[in-house]
Parts: C-alpha cells; sequence; structure tokens
C-alpha cells in the first residue's frame, strides 16, 4: 500500500469557476522527494490542499497511510501525518518567538511539556535555526521564516511535508537554504517530501517529478525521463532546466550530444566530451 | 517612523524582571497602578515612585528606552496638568477673571502628572519584560475561573497572542504601501487634517484586503497543524512560580503594608 493514494480525484471550487481536477491518480510512496510541477492554475495547489485534508475531493478519494481524508473525525489524524508549509512564510506563524511558534503544533496535539521542549529544539537544529530560538519572526530573512515554518511541522513529527511554493517568495539566498533543508530532510530524516514547484532547477533535485496541466497529470517519472520529453513539455508551454534546454536546441541545430544534462556540471561534461576535450 | 513606537514592544533579556513570573509581574503592575493612584501624600508617593524605579533598575531595560516610550504621551500628560491647574478649590493665589489657580490646583496637577508618568512607566517595565506569548498566556491562566461561566478565555487569548504576533508585520506593510502609494505621487503631508485622513484611504484599502488574505493563510496553516480550539492543548512552557516570585510578593505585602500605615499616618496634601 502507497503511503498517499489518490484515486480518480475530481475537485471544483463552486460552480462558476468549474472543474479544477479531472480525475487524478497518483501513489506516493513512504520517503519518497516528489517534485509537482506545472503552471499556475493548473491545480498543483489544490492538490496539496487535498493531501492533509484541508479540502477534501467532490468525487474520488485521497487516502493517507489508509485513512480516508473525507472523514471529519480522522481529519486529525491525517495532518499528524502530512504537514503544509505554505508560500507565505509571514503568514503561517502563529506565535511572536520562533520557538514557540515551533512548539504550537506539538501544544495542539496535546503533548507533554518536556518533549515538547525536545521536538522543538530538535526540529530547530534539523533546519539549522536553534540559535534563533528567541527572536522574533519578523526579525528573520525569508528563508529563515520558511525554515522556522518547516520546523513547525517537524515538531509534529509527520510522515511527510506538503510544501507549497515555498521558495516563491524568497531571494536566491533563502531559496538555496529552504531547497537545502529539504533535501537533507528526506535524505537524513527518511521524511516524504512532496515539494510543489515551479523552478525546474528545483524540482531536478527531487527523485520524482510529476507534471501537470490543465487539471491532468501531464507525465510522470525521474527526473531525467520527464525532462527528456523536451517536445511534450514545450507544447504544454512548460520549460525544462536550462542545461537541458541547451543540450535540446544544440542537437535540434544539428549536434548529437548523448544524454540528457540536468545541471551545468553534466552539461559542461556532456559538451566537453563532444568537443574532445 | 512607526516602527519609532516603542510602547508595547518586547526586549529579550535575562533580567530578575525578565525571569518572574508574567501573572506575578501582571497582578503587580495593576497593584503599583492602584497604589500611585491611591497614594494621598508626598512620602507614599515618592515610596510608590521608588518601588517604581527600582523595577526599571532590575530590568537591565536602558532607561533611553523609558524615556522614549513616554514620549507620546507627554501631550496628555501635559494637556490634564494643565486643565487640573484650574479647577482647585480654596484660597486662589492668582486670578485673571474668573480664571483663578489655588495651590490645591497645583498640588493637583502636579500629582495627576507624577501618576499618569509612573502608570506609563509601570506598564512599560511589564511590556518591555515580558514577551506577548507570555503575557497572553499569563491572561489566560489569571482568567481561567471565567471559563467555567463559558467565556471563551482560550479563544480570546489566542485572539491577543495573534493580533500582537501580526503588529509589526502590518506596520511594516503600511509603511511598504505608503512608500508604493507616494512613489505613485500620493501626497500625505500637506493639506488640513481631513485631507490627510483622506489620503490614508488608499493605504489603508490595500491594507485590510491583504489583511484579509493573511488571516485566510493563517487559518489554513493553524488548521494544518491540527489547532482545534483549546481543549486537549498542552504548553510547552509551564508558568512556575519560583523564588524571585516569591520574594516579590513577600516585599511587595510589606511595602502594601507600610504604605497604608504612611498614608493614614501622614496627612494627605489636598484636604
Amino acid at each position: 500500500m502507497s503511503f498517499i493514494e489518490c484515486r480518480n480525484l475530481h475537485f471544483s471550487y463552486g460552480e462558476e469557476t468549474g472543474e479544477v481536477l479531472h480525475g487524478i491518480d497518483l501513489d506516493i510512496q513512504k520517503g519518497e522527494f516528489v517534485a509537482l510541477l506545472g503552471h499556475n492554475g493548473c491545480g498543483k495547489s489544490t492538490m496539496a490542499k487535498l493531501f492533509n485534508g484541508m479540502l477534501v475531493p467532490n468525487s474520488g478519494t485521497v487516502k493517507v497511510d489508509g485513512i480516508d481524508t473525507g472523514i471529519e473525525d480522522l481529519q486529525i489524524d491525517v495532518r499528524r501525518r502530512v504537514g503544509l508549509v505554505q508560500q507565505n512564510p509571514d503568514n503561517q506563524m502563529v506565535a511572536g518567538i520562533v520557538e514557540e511558534d515551533v512548539a504550537f503544533g506539538p501544544e495542539n496535539l496535546g503533548i507533554e511539556p518536556e518533549e515538547i521542549r525536545r521536538r522543538v529544539d530538535n526540529a530547530l537544529k534539523a533546519v539549522g535555526m536553534y540559535e534563533y530560538r528567541e527572536h522574533a519572526p519578523h526579525k528573520l530573512s525569508g528563508g529563515q521564516k520558511q525554515r522556522v515554518a518547516i520546523a513547525g511541522v517537524i515538531a509534529m513529527e509527520t510522515d511527510c511535508i506538503v510544501l507549497d511554493e515555498p521558495t516563491a517568495m524568497l531571494d536566491p539566498r533563502g531559496r538555496q537554504e529552504v531547497m537545502d533543508t529539504i533535501t537533507y530532510l528526506n535524505r537524513e530524516k527518511g521524511i516524504t517530501i512532496i515539494l510543489i514547484t515551479h523552478y525546474m532547477d528545483e524540482a531536478v533535485r527531487a527523485d520524482r517529478v510529476v507534471v501537470m496541466d490543465g487539471g491532468r497529470i501531464l507525465t510522470d517519472g525521474d527526473p531525467r525521463t520527464v525532462f527528456s520529453q523536451v517536445e511534450l513539455l514545450k507544447r504544454h508551454h512548460l520549460d525544462v532546466p536550462q542545461a537541458t534546454e541547451l543540450i535540446y536546441r544544440l542537437n535540434a541545430a544539428g549536434c548529437s550530444i548523448p544524454g540528457m544534462p540536468l545541471d551545468e556540471a553534466e552539461c559542461l561534461s556532456a559538451l566537453k566530451t563532444y568537443i574532445g576535450l | 517612523m512607526i516602527s519609532d513606537i516603542t510602547m508595547g514592544q518586547f526586549f529579550p533579556g535575562k533580567s530578575v524582571v525578565h525571569r518572574m513570573d508574567p501573572r506575578v509581574k501582571l497582578c503587580l503592575t495593576v497593584f503599583f497602578i492602584v497604589m500611585i493612584f491611591c497614594a494621598k501624600n508626598f512620602v507614599t508617593m515618592a515610596i510608590t515612585i521608588a518601588m517604581c524605579f527600582a523595577g526599571i533598575a532590575l530590568s537591565k531595560v536602558p532607561m533611553k528606552l523609558y524615556m522614549k516610550s513616554l514620549k507620546p504621551i507627554l501631550f496628555i500628560v501635559a494637556f490634564t496638568a494643565i486643565l487640573n491647574l484650574f479647577y482647585g478649590t480654596g484660597e486662589p493665589l492668582i486670578a485673571f477673571g474668573p480664571v483663578k489657580i489655588t495651590l490645591n490646583g497645583i498640588l493637583n496637577s502636579v500629582m495627576i502628572a507624577i501618576r499618569i508618568v509612573v502608570l506609563i512607566l509601570i506598564s512599560s517595565i511589564l511590556t518591555f519584560t515580558t514577551s506577548p506569548t507570555q503575557l497572553t498566556d499569563a491572561i489566560e491562566r489569571l482568567l481561567k475561573p471565567l471559563g467555567y461561566l463559558h467565556i471563551p478565555v482560550h479563544e480570546f487569548a489566542m485572539m491577543m497572542t495573534i493580533a500582537l504576533r501580526f503588529v509589526p508585520t502590518l506596520l511594516e506593510e503600511t509603511e511598504k504601501i505608503m512608500a508604493a502609494q507616494k512613489a505613485r505621487g500620493a501626497d500625505m503631508e500637506s493639506g488640513g487634517m481631513i485631507q490627510r485622513i483622506r489620503a490614508l484611504i488608499p493605504v489603508l484599502i490595500p491594507l485590510f484586503v491583504s489583511a484579509f488574505r493573511r488571516a485566510f493563510d493563517l487559518a489554513t496553516a493553524m488548521e494544518s497543524r491540527c489547532y482545534h480550539g483549546g481543549d486537549g492543548r498542552t504548553k510547552m512552557k509551564i508558568l512556575k512560580l519560583g523564588k524571585i516570585d516569591l520574594t516579590t510578593l513577600i516585599s511587595c505585602v510589606v511595602f502594601l503594608g507600610v504604605f497604608i500605615v504612611l498614608n493614614t499616618v501622614i496627612p494627605p496634601i489636598i484636604r
């Protein structure tokens, strides 16, 4: 059984806006790092809220660890397993002090004070924000705030973290910090990550890329397989990583460079081999 | 400019006052405010002021900040003092037609000025040394008995925590919107009172719209983190009365005794 099972999801926000998702089937395994890609309005943020039961599908089911998110009484159990980090770091902090904000989730779960203390300290250390535990959130940088928000989810000891465009409002440095934190949590702590993004360079770091377009899944696979389908992605006006784009264009212009590089280093070595350096 | 407001701000530290239980601090603040208004002669007033300054010294927060917190209310102090000057009873010292100034009037206005200043200083000690969360936590604990009367104490405390948390965020945003509107040619500094208030409308509307958006995001974030009201909720930091609190409470009881004795023995300044 998969950790998250989506079966034939249909969803609409109301009559006027029409259906946003048209029959999505998706399985996510424990420990996976999945990037969910797509345009604005393709339904990826809706997916984020469906994963932890903030939204319930009109038809079809979402099961987290075997629990149906549609059952109201079990929604707390779903949210103990799947945490959500949103785009705007300012809008998801409840308390005026970093450590108290991180403690908010565990406090809601009714955990003993000593245990909360332990979890908060560990969570802040995991995201590298332990030294800032007594600071006020509004004095932190965007990347730091977003890491605190992630710590708030870790402290609940969820198995899975869904991040809905966590880097969209950050500068390049903050983006790097958040991406490093996410990768660390997946690789070292075994937390399942679902990263919703429209940055291709971030998607490349995942184990698996799911591309959505117009409320449907366009393609699904490991980054190399997905991004080698350059024509398909282009047809749906989606970008590919810059390195892939360069090689694709060179090949289209008559070169025959083998492989499908995903980042600068790979691209460089592919080019070096091609020109015989 | 807006961020210059020091009143109600928290300055993290490790002083004795910082470490004191917020419930005790809150009660003592109310206690000393009542005391300064009960002081009828200069002796009791002086010892209350002395206690207030002892608190300031122990808080280890620079005096400069206390002075800064007084700045915005100087006008109110001056205004009430001057007003009180003319409402004294007894023999007039100076009289300009119907307006007369009496000794009682002068004493009264001096006392009222001192009282307001001390009131602000005492509440500043509380807000400077207590984090907003601690403060709301203390209010929640102290008001807990009201919960039995079905008054939503937890919800009230949560609302306060969130409101205080968003004060700096919204102030920052106000400044940004003002700058953006100024860049588009909005004039906010000239004109009369009404014109200036009108100039604020293009600032307030975007501010409100964004506040609602923030509220929506925050609700999602809170629900995602399993918030389901105050039932079954625990706290990471449990409030516990320590040695400092007991010592302070005992000295305040002694102070109260001395205060009552002196206040009755020494005749009041204003008869």
